[in-house]
Order: C-alpha cells, then structure tokens, then sequence
C-alpha cells in the first residue's frame, strides 16, 4: 500500500511532520488497520538499525528517526491501544547501583520506544528493590540491566536475588549489557541473556518475548 | 635525548632517538598505582599528582597525561558530579534544557579551588625530563555535557542552531583550561574530542558542527601544541583534522595507522593506537609486543608517537604496560631514518 510504504519512508528519513501527517490520515480515515501500522513501524526501524549497523546512519539519524516515530505514535496512540497492549512487551530498564552512565541506557530505550514498546526508565544508580518494585508494579516482560563501569557485578547478583526472594524471577527475563559486560558474566551471575550493542538487545528481547513480537514482520523484527 | 627532547624532535618534523613512548596514562589508570580508591585519589591533590609521577617512573614512558582536579569537564562547567569508586568524576545531569538555558555557561576560572595544583606539582615532580601532557575537552565534547549527549544529537536535526550556540558558549571554556594548563607547565594540550568520531556521527555533522570548534580551539591556545584526539574511527575525517592545525592527532584503535597516514598528510605527528581494551586491558605481554611491533612498522618515516588509542583503564595489568614500553623501546630505534 503506497501509504503505508509513506509512511515506512517518513521514518527512516526522519521526517517527523510527514510521518505525524500520514499518521493523522491513518488514525481519521481508518486507511490501514492497526496490524499494518505497527508492522510498517517496526520494518521501518528495522531499516534504520541496518543504516546504523553499515555506517551509512550515525546516532543523530537514528535519533532524528525514533523522533518520527515518537510523532507518529502521539497521533497514532488511541488508534492503536489495544494492538499495542496486545503485542508491545511491557520493558522495565535502568542502570545498576553503584553506576551512573545513561547514554548506552537512554540510546536502547529510545530504539525500544520507536518499536513500540512500554518502557520504564529508572534512571541511573537504582538499586535492587526500585527495580523489583517496578517489575512488579507493571508486571514486565523483561528486565533491563545496564552496567557500564567494572565493579558492577554484585549489583547484578543482588537485582536477581531481589526478584528471586520477591517471587518473580519466573515471570521476567532479565538482560544485562554495558561496557563491563561479557557472556560468561551473564552466565555466571544468572542473567537469561546478555547484549552489547542496540542491535544485539532488540534481536534478543524478540527472542525472549517468542510469540509476542509484532506482527506482520516476519518474526524480523519487535523489540 | 631524554623524552622532552625526544617528544620535542617529533613536534619540530625531525627524526630523534627512537620512538617516543607516550600512552594515554591518566587519571583513569594512574590512581590505582598508589593503592588507594580513584575516588579518593581524585580529591588529593598529591596523591593525583603522585600517581602520575608513579606511572612514569615505573614504567620508564616518555610521558603522562596530567589531570586537573576533579577532571576539567564537570568542574568547569558547574554541572552536578558524582564521584563514586573507581571512576573518575562523572557528570549527572545537564545545565541546558532550552535554549535560554545558554546563559548558564559560564567562562570558568581554571585555576579556582585549587584544580591547577595537580598539574602543577606533578610539572613539578616530573616536568624536567618528561613529557606532561594536560587534557581539555573541546567545545564539541563540553556542548554535548553541558545539553546531554543524545539531546544534543538530536538536535543536529532539531535545531542545529542551537547546537552551534552551545558549541560556541563552550569555546571560551576549552581555551580558559588550555591556557591554565600551558601555564601551568606542560608541553602540550590534549584537545579531547571523544564525540566527534564518526563512530558516533557522520563526517558531514563533523564538518558542520565539530571541525569549525576544533579549528577555533587550536587557534585559540596558539603558542602550545596541540594533540588532538578523537574516539574510536576517525579515518574518514583525518584530513579535516589535520587542517585544523593540531600539532598531532590522536588515533585509536579502530583506524589502521598506515591508512591513517595516507589521509592525514605527511606534515602532521600521528599518536596512537594501541587498543587500551582489548590489548593493554585484556590481552597478553605477547600481545602487547606483537601490537606494538605492528604499529611501528605500520608508522615508519618518523612524526609517530607510540600510545594507546585511549585511555588506559584502571584495571590493565601493569606487566601490559611495562610491556608496551619495552616493545616500543626495542623496536623504536631510529636507524638511518627509520624505525
């Protein structure tokens, strides 16, 4: 549909006003359904994570895309509710006590955002029981762990131990990522996966959420 | 020669002894030497100093990297910090959230609280017959603190007028601390531009936004030599580095040096670009000669200064280090023209 392929094109230029206008159009007239919308979304920052990982993107494209997507879904936002509670995972992310780096942090939640997803940023520095508070309050599909600096291993072990004596270890995923971080030290402390790029944690949340990806991409994409 | 003299031949186009041994020894990895947290280590004047003093003499290089206290990128903007175990000081939140924010950015006073004294008394220590380099952010990297790093991204797109407002309300703070530092003492100013790298933006946006601050900032601080480095790749960008006048260009790891040359122009001194990471951090004394041996050969003709592409981290192995000395100095001789 050639509004639909408007649309995809409008977010990976980054072109906010003509991504909010299709979406206007969309959300009014009803031209696609919601399946279609969120699909067009997801493969069009599919394509922009591609134009970042060729180098033929930079931080400032991707950001200036997730912007487009940000636009389109304030207009888009009634018209799809109900598909993006159905499909979208619910993310609970921050950075682990004892750090205080946010750029790693804020540059996944952003890609996670523009993929439709609910995200709950906690900051920087959060302790074990602020993130098991949150799993709990939002009930999270996944847990987030971001740790940057080297000393940040207990902090790690302490979350986990947390959401364990809370009772809900088996009803979340946990990933850790960051500078300091390696396979075997997720492996070791217990995490369920670990990622050390953007690229990296979106194809692993889709993994981890299995079924509940977006649909209409080929299980290619919706983390 | 002794390492001035040494680092001095460099500067001035001529081939010295050997291959100057300089590598991005700072206030990440030097505190450790002293046994003491890097927290602590920040907020003594001596020990930050005495660490630095500490790398030079055990590990016999050419030259450090002097901190001021409390690290030149907070400090001087007046940004909230956080200092907390082994990190160096980190900034926590933002100074500029609009544009009316801009008033904000202050010209600091480098030399307030005592942050110049660490400069000073390792000038003092070890300045004689080594080299002390002294680190300054450049207005790229203080615009980007000051706006926090993605928002300032965004606005590239956003509103990229903003963006040179917050770069040029940035300048005077890069050459207020550049000056300080060349008072201070030492033989050249590191303009660090981590953010610059085409790792993070595109070489269009470095020649938009980052280069022109670059080039201000070396003319700014005329009288001192200038180094200037970038993160990570930089390889599309090194010609309009060398045209900013810097003295010498700061490579990392991900460029390879010979092409790195090709692009840069022979007039300008390369230093680089051993990775801190994967080769000081992680690897292996054997490790470390091989990458040394490779990086020499790759720089023949002179105006190199052997170094690690970024700082070295507090936890590299000291033996990694001894070893990037021992392998620059064995395969660093200069004879009839070449190392």
């Amino acid at each position: 549909m050639a509004l639909l392929e408007d649309f995809r094109q409008a977010v990976i230029a980054g072109d906010a006003d003509g991504a909010a206008g299709i979406a206007a159009g969309i959300a009014s007239e009803g031209k696609a359904s919601a399946d279609e919308v969120i699909a067009s979304l997801s493969a069009a920052m599919e394509e922009v994570g591609g134009k970042y990982e060729t180098g033929e993107y930079f931080i400032p494209e991707m950001l200036r895309s997730a912007a487009a997507v940000e636009r389109a879904l304030q207009v888009l936002d009634p018209y799809l509710f109900e598909r993006r509670q159905e499909y979208a995972g619910v993310v609970v992310m921050g950075t682990v006590r004892g750090d205080i780096h946010n750029i790693g942090k804020d540059i996944i939640i952003s890609a996670l955002r523009a993929s439709g997803y609910e995200v709950h940023d906690l900051g920087v520095n959060v302790s074990a029981d602020k993130f098991v508070a949150r799993v709990k309050e939002v009930d999270a599909d996944l847990l987030l762990l971001s740790a940057f600096t080297t000393s940040t291993r207990q902090a790690l072990v302490d979350v986990l131990s947390a959401l364990e004596a809370a009772g809900l270890r088996d009803r979340v995923k946990v990933v850790s990522g960051g500078a300091a971080h390696s396979e075997e030290l997720a492996q070791e402390v217990g995490v369920d996966a670990f990622a050390s790029d953007v690229k990296g944690t979106l194809a692993i949340c889709r993994e981890l959420l299995g079924g509940k990806h977006l649909p209409g991409s080929g299980g290619e994409t919706g983390c | 020669m002794n390492s001035r003299e040494r680092f001095q031949a460099v500067l001035a186009g001529e081939i010295p002894d050997m291959v100057p041994v300089i590598p991005v020894v700072d206030g990440f990895f030097a505190p450790g030497l002293t046994g003491r947290p890097s927290d602590e280590c920040w907020q003594d004047n001596d020990c930050l100093a005495g660490a630095l003093a500490l790398a030079l003499e055990r590990f016999g290089m050419d030259g450090v990297v002097a901190e001021m206290g409390l690290g030149p990128a907070p400090e001087v903007l007046g940004c909230p910090v956080q200092i907390e175990g082994n990190e160096v000081p980190l900034v926590t939140d933002r100074l500029v959230e609009t544009r009316a924010d801009l008033e904000k950015i202050t010209v600091p006073d480098p030399w307030s609280g005592g942050k110049m004294e660490p400069v000073e008394r390792l000038v003092a220590l070890a300045g004689g017959d080594s080299v002390i380099l002294g680190a300054v952010r450049s207005p790229f990297e203080y615009a980007a603190t000051v706006r926090g790093l993605l928002d300032f991204m965004g606005d590239f797109y956003r509103d990229p007028e903003l963006v040179r407002d917050l770069i040029a309300a940035c300048l005077p703070a890069t050459l207020a601390v550049g000056r300080a530092l060349a008072e201070a003492g030492v033989d050249a100013v590191v303009v660090k531009d981590s953010f610059a790298s085409t790792s993070m933006i595109s070489p269009d946006h470095y020649r938009e936004f980052a280069y022109p601050a670059e080039r201000e900032a070396v003319a700014g601080l005329e009288g001192i030599p200038v180094i200037l480095h970038v993160c990570r790749n930089s390889l599309p960008i090194l010609p309009l580095m060398a045209a900013t006048g810097a003295a010498v260009l700061e490579i990392d790891s991900p460029v390879d040096l010979r092409q790195a040359r090709e692009a840069a122009g022979d007039a300008v001194v390369l230093k680089g670009n051993i990775d801190a990471v994967s080769v000081i951090e992680k690897g292996t004394a054997a490790d470390v000669d091989a990458a040394v041996s490779a990086a020499i050969d790759a720089a023949r003709g002179g105006k190199f200064i052997l170094s690690t592409g970024d700082s070295v981290p507090l936890s590299a192995p000291e033996e990694n280090l001894a070893a990037l000395v021992a392998s620059g100095r064995r395969y660093g001789k200069y004879q009839g023209g070449d190392a």
